[in-house]
């Protein structure tokens, strides 16, 4: 047992080329003790006794798999099981309707009137009720439903537009006004200057009033003013304020333009979870994974402190700099400048084919064996040098490692942009190699992997920032990090081919890598929590 | 332009009937902005001083509140030494319908009864609350000197 385990923090794998690690994720039994998939690897243990100290949680984590074998044990593995849903702004607000109508018998007021009563206690239905049954005309008042009649000082009107002849507003001032619009408190105002304010109105999410008094603007009045349904738009913008009330349960995903919000009724859990060092992350319904706790994309190996040290400290670069550090390199050979477009870190430069890697630099050749570690920071010039802690080394040790971590961000972003080609890939497989649709999502899985594996080695780089670089385990870290970026460009290098023919002669060789991708990212995340666990990384800034 | 008329009938309505302890109107040709004069109520701290404001319409006023502040230094629980005004008509709790007038009304009772639970400058609010007899000293001193 024990030595099975090992197999995660093992460094070398010269031994084998890795294409005979794993049979076609398809063959296998995932419900099988995952631990079989090991045997694969014959890694030589005897070096790594020291690292053994924490089998329970690694047995935890084992039997947490084999109860779970629809998930595959990659990233699921460095996480928590955790029991979430995902919404969207109408799915809250639907089920903020289906309390309206368990509230409407029992208040006897028309939907609307409740809408507005709920609105007015933050969608809060306990305290609603409470008010409710102690002071309930008052609460009416309040509200804005019912005028209040000590304070009235016009004749009573009409709710609803008007037709008028010269009506001077006095909002505009403009006379001749045809079109007006008034509540039951008899405050009149020009039917453009009620739709101006009310549009400025919308997006903030309180109850709409009379300009001049407490007199509410339910959503069928807005609807009618507006000509159109703009009190969607007041109760998105209501539902919106009530997550961000409740952000202990409630959590916007981070990703641009994604309307996901994952809720989690119980967080007294994460506590424990934080203690173990696993990180709460949570996929949302557009398949974004993030951290529930810190609302980061997902950053394993990292923990959530080590990532908000790290965003702090990159912030304090300059913009340029990153754009520069990010964007452009020179070609080492006859230095015109390149610009990436392509996400894999292979490298031929158009004018003179010279090929190299984008991350050293240096000559690709070496790249294609798996002992060149290119992701390794050469420790031993720092230790030629006498003062360690001189600041401009610590600045050069940072840069060093800051320009990692973007090269990463920058290819992880590439990726996604050679996801978009995924779909058309599939569809030319099935038009012209006549492979179904099931068959296909081969592409799109590798590519899940790919983009996983990416974020892990992104984030893995703040980790080797922050550890005593001096430590052991931060040297099998690092060559963690080192296997998986190799595994990593290898998969992105195939995911860039565009024959239909060779994919699928290469279909073999995708599940392979994917699959090798996949267990070197669970084990570089194991191997982070291991080091964070320990207390190897100290965070400095 | 809805604001340039609107803005010209305060104008007109202020010259018309004035309130009381109140003036305001154009500093030069730009109507858009404007010199408001207050008297210290005489129940107050404030009583004989006069203060001077500085108002600036946005273009699409009334749809957004007027800047408004002070340009005579007074101590007040609600008004910084920039003679910004903390109130909530002013802010959020602005309504097309309230108008210059209405609003130097609210400021003078503001005058007379501060807010120190949502104070702009916290040292005046903890003064008020603790030794008003110190804080009103205070506030009759200041006006003595910058407000007469």
């Amino acid at each position: 047992m024990a030595n099975d385990e090992d197999y995660q923090y093992s460094s070398s794998d010269d031994d084998f080329p890795e294409q005979q690690y794993y049979e076609p994720l398809e063959h296998r039994d995932i419900t099988n003790n995952i631990l079989d998939d090991y045997e694969y690897l014959n890694y030589d243990t005897d070096s790594l006794e020291s690292f053994n100290s924490d089998v329970d949680i690694v047995d935890g984590m084992a039997v947490s798999h084999v109860t779970n074998p629809n998930k595959k044990r990659s990233i699921e593995g460095a996480m928590v099981n955790l029991k979430y849903e995902c919404f969207t702004t109408q799915d809250i607000f639907n089920n903020m309707l289906e309390k309206v109508d368990r509230l409407q018998p029992m208040f006897s007021i028309p939907r609307e009137d409740i809408i507005l009563l709920l609105q007015k206690y933050g969608w809060d239905e306990d305290r609603l009720l409470e008010d409710w049954t102690n002071k309930m005309d008052g609460l009416l008042i309040e509200a804005g439903i019912h005028i209040n009649n000590e304070q009235k000082e016009l004749p009573k009107s009409q709710r609803g537009i008007s037709n008028r002849d010269f009506f001077t507003c006095p909002i505009c001032c403009e006379d001749q006004i045809k079109e007006t619009y008034s509540l039951e408190c008899g405050h009149e105002y020009c039917i453009s200057c009620y739709r101006h304010y009310i549009e400025d109105r919308l997006n903030k999410g309180n109850i709409i009033t009379c300009m001049s008094c407490s007199l509410a603007l339910k959503n069928t009045d807005i609807d009618e003013l507006m000509n159109g349904p703009s009190s969607e738009k007041l109760m998105h913008s209501s539902i919106k304020s009530f997550v961000q009330k409740h952000n202990e349960n409630y959590r916007w995903c981070p990703f641009t333009d994604c309307k996901c919000i994952v809720h989690i009724q119980d967080t007294t859990e994460f506590v424990e979870y934080i203690r173990l060092h696993y990180s709460p992350y949570v996929l949302c319904n557009e398949s974004h994974r993030f951290c529930f706790s810190c609302s980061f994309e997902m950053h394993s190996p990292a923990d959530c402190e080590i990532t908000s040290s790290w965003i702090k400290k990159a912030k304090k670069e300059s913009d340029n700099l990153n754009w520069v550090l990010s964007h452009t390199k020179e070609c080492p050979k006859c230095s015109v400048n390149i610009e990436k477009n392509g996400g894999c870190n292979h490298m031929i430069c158009s004018s003179c084919k010279y090929e190299f890697c984008w991350i050293c630099n240096s000559d690709w050749k070496p790249h294609g064996s798996s002992f060149y570690q290119c992701t390794m920071y050469n420790n031993d010039e720092l230790k030629t040098q006498t003062v360690i802690e001189d600041v401009s080394k610590t600045l050069k040790r940072y840069t060093f490692f800051y320009r990692m971590f973007n090269e990463h961000e920058v290819s992880a972003k590439l990726d996604w942009q050679l996801g978009q080609t995924v779909g058309n890939k599939i569809k030319s497989l099935q038009e012209k190699m006549g492979v179904s649709w099931i068959e296909g999502q081969f592409l799109t899985e590798s590519l899940k992997i790919l983009n996983e594996g990416r974020t892990a080695l992104k984030w893995s780089f703040a980790v080797v920032f922050y550890s005593d670089s001096s430590h052991n385990l931060t040297k099998i870290f690092v060559d963690n990090q080192a296997l998986l970026a190799n595994s990593v460009e290898d998969l992105s290098a195939l995911l860039q081919i565009k024959s239909p023919e060779t994919i699928m002669e290469k279909k073999v060789e995708f599940y392979n890598k994917a699959g090798y991708v996949e267990n070197r990212t669970y084990a570089l995340m194991e191997c982070g929590r291991e080091l964070i666990s320990k207390g190897i990384v100290k965070i400095t800034n | 332009m809805s604001s340039l008329k609107r803005i010209t009938k305060e104008l007109n309505d202020l010259g018309r009937d004035p309130p009381t302890s109140c003036s305001a109107g154009p500093v030069g040709d730009d109507i858009y902005h404007w010199q408001a004069s207050i008297m210290g109520p005489p129940d107050s701290p404030y009583a004989g001083g006069v203060f001077f404001l500085s108002i600036h319409f946005p273009t699409d006023y009334p749809f957004k509140p007027p800047k408004i502040s002070f340009t005579t230094k007074i101590y007040h629980p609600n008004i910084n030494a920039n003679g910004n005004i903390c109130l909530d008509i002013l802010k959020d709790q602005w309504s097309p319908a309230l108008t210059i007038s209405k609003v130097l009304l609210s400021i003078c009772s503001l005058l007379t009864d501060a807010n120190p639970d949502d104070p702009l400058v916290p040292e005046i609010a903890h003064l008020y609350k603790t030794d008003r007899p110190k804080y009103e000293a205070t506030a009759k001193e200041w006006t003595k000197k910058y407000a007469v």
